[in-house]
């Protein structure tokens, strides 16, 4: 049992049993714990531990970074045939865990104490105890539930295509795959046959090769003759045995971003001229613009932004309504359409008035605190 | 819930010019509680919204038209009752 602390109130405690390892936060998960969470959670993986729990009973705060952790770890332990249990979430926690589209991924786990008066509909927006996500990620689960719905099967008919085109005009192009990151994890999302999806797998195994790097690093990378290629020692062996010989991988981005590769394997050295690399530049873009479609044209990083301000904002109009409910003795509900009433009578946005809320709240509650100390004195 | 047809919301999110993602995240960020899939089948009418989630879907479409400079045109169906 290790104890580990933390800034913000933040402790995890760890304790691992066979192939289970089980994870009990306590305080709040932010931006800076989310990468201490992540570290825990690798590690933990990386030992063999392909049944991992996360305790979230004793929690008070999870952000976005947090969120998009539980993501990538789910991810990652399902690829290995394992699972991400979700240990005694609150009701607001399994429901934003549907609502980011986690709740797929996890199994959810009440605690052997349960019972379901914690179910009733008021907890979930007492301002202490909400969770929130702010800004580092989640964009794979929440672009798919923002955006403009997109049809998986024309997406992927699309790509396939792309596929098969890529193949049948690059020159020397024996197999064509398209590698997507999603929540951190690169996945094949299109490829011509079997090979060439063991080809993927056995870079995203390695963690290298010309699909990882051009994935990461935004860049084509041609690997033209792998017997002599040094770049990739683990991952070169792999290919040689499949009996590939060159490896082109051209990125694929949305924005600014770098969201995959379009890779094409030959069983010929040095198989691809000046002309096929452009072409399969063409290809690329044209996967990229598939994708692009499909995530709403909005890259990671907008996302992630627009997604930080509106937790942001759902956290003011959330404790103005806890200000309201306390003030006025009323239900949630009830709280929310005051505060829309005033915003709409004074012209203003919600979160405007809900901002003017909450920093009167906080200076009546200095006020109390300072005649408190004057009273003491 | 009046004689208020739900499919109406999907005519003034066409007005407010707001693709269904869009208006999700506006919703979403107003505390808005039910995915974009379930937005999505109450502005259709496929779903039946809570009265509170209905006034969040108006009150998400109507600062839009604030924003446009226009007025709040979406009626809220909670007006009608206590407060």
């Amino acid at each position: 049992m290790t104890d580990i602390g933390a800034d913000r109130g933040f402790r995890l405690e760890a304790s691992f049993l066979g192939f289970e390892a089980v994870l009990a936060l306590h305080g709040e998960v932010d931006m800076s714990s989310a990468s201490e969470l992540r570290e825990r959670l690798d590690w933990a993986i990386d030992q063999g531990h392909r049944f991992v729990v996360l305790d979230v009973g004793d929690l008070d705060f999870m952000d976005g970074s947090g969120l998009r952790v539980i993501g990538s770890a789910a991810n990652r332990l399902l690829l290995s045939g394992g699972a991400l249990t979700i240990r005694s979430p609150s009701p607001f926690f399994r429901r934003l865990l549907d609502i980011v589209r986690i709740g797929d991924l996890v199994r959810v786990e009440r605690p052997i104490a349960a019972t379901d008066d914690a179910d009733t509909a008021t907890d979930h927006r007492l301002p202490v105890k909400a969770v929130s996500a702010a800004s580092t990620g989640l964009s794979g689960f929440l672009k798919r539930v923002a955006a403009v719905p997109s049809d998986d099967d024309v997406v992927n008919s699309a790509l396939r295509l792309v596929v098969a085109l890529a193949q049948a005009t690059v020159g020397g192009a024996d197999g064509v795959s398209i590698s997507l990151r999603r929540h951190g994890v690169l996945a094949t999302v299109a490829a011509s046959d079997q090979t060439i999806m063991a080809m993927d797998a056995g870079q995203y195994e390695t963690g290298e090769g010309p699909c990882v790097d051009a994935s990461v690093q935004g860049r084509r990378f041609y690997a033209d003759v792998l017997n002599t290629e040094a770049r990739w020692p683990a991952f070169t062996p792999k290919a040689l045995a499949l009996g590939i010989s060159s490896i082109l991988s051209s990125p694929l981005e949305a924005g600014t971003t770098s969201i995959g590769a379009l890779n094409i394997y030959s069983r010929t050295p040095a198989a691809f001229a000046v002309r096929d690399q452009h072409l399969a530049s063409l290809f690329a873009r044209e996967a990229s613009v598939i994708l692009s479609d499909a995530r709403a044209d909005v890259t990671d990083q907008e996302f992630d932004d627009r997604m930080g301000q509106a937790l942001r904002t759902r956290e003011l109009i959330s404790q103005a309504q806890g200000v309201i409910m306390h003030r006025d003795g009323i239900g949630e509900d009830l709280a929310y359409t005051r505060l829309r009433r005033m915003s709409l009578e004074g012209g203003r946005l919600l979160r405007e008035r809900a901002q003017e809320v909450v920093d009167a709240a906080r200076h009546r509650a200095d006020a109390a605190d300072l005649l408190r100390e004057l009273d003491h004195e | 819930m009046s004689e208020s047809p739900i499919d109406v919301l999907d005519g003034y999110r066409l007005d407010a010019q707001l693709s269904n993602g869009e208006l999700w995240l506006r919703y979403f960020e107003l505390g808005g509680m039910s995915t974009g899939l379930e937005l999505e089948a109450f502005l259709l009418g496929f779903l039946q919204p809570t009265i509170h989630d209905h006034d969040v879907i108006a009150h998400a479409l109507n600062e839009r038209f604030f924003e446009m400079g226009g007025n709040h045109p979406v009626p809220y169906l909670e007006d009608t009752e206590r407060v």
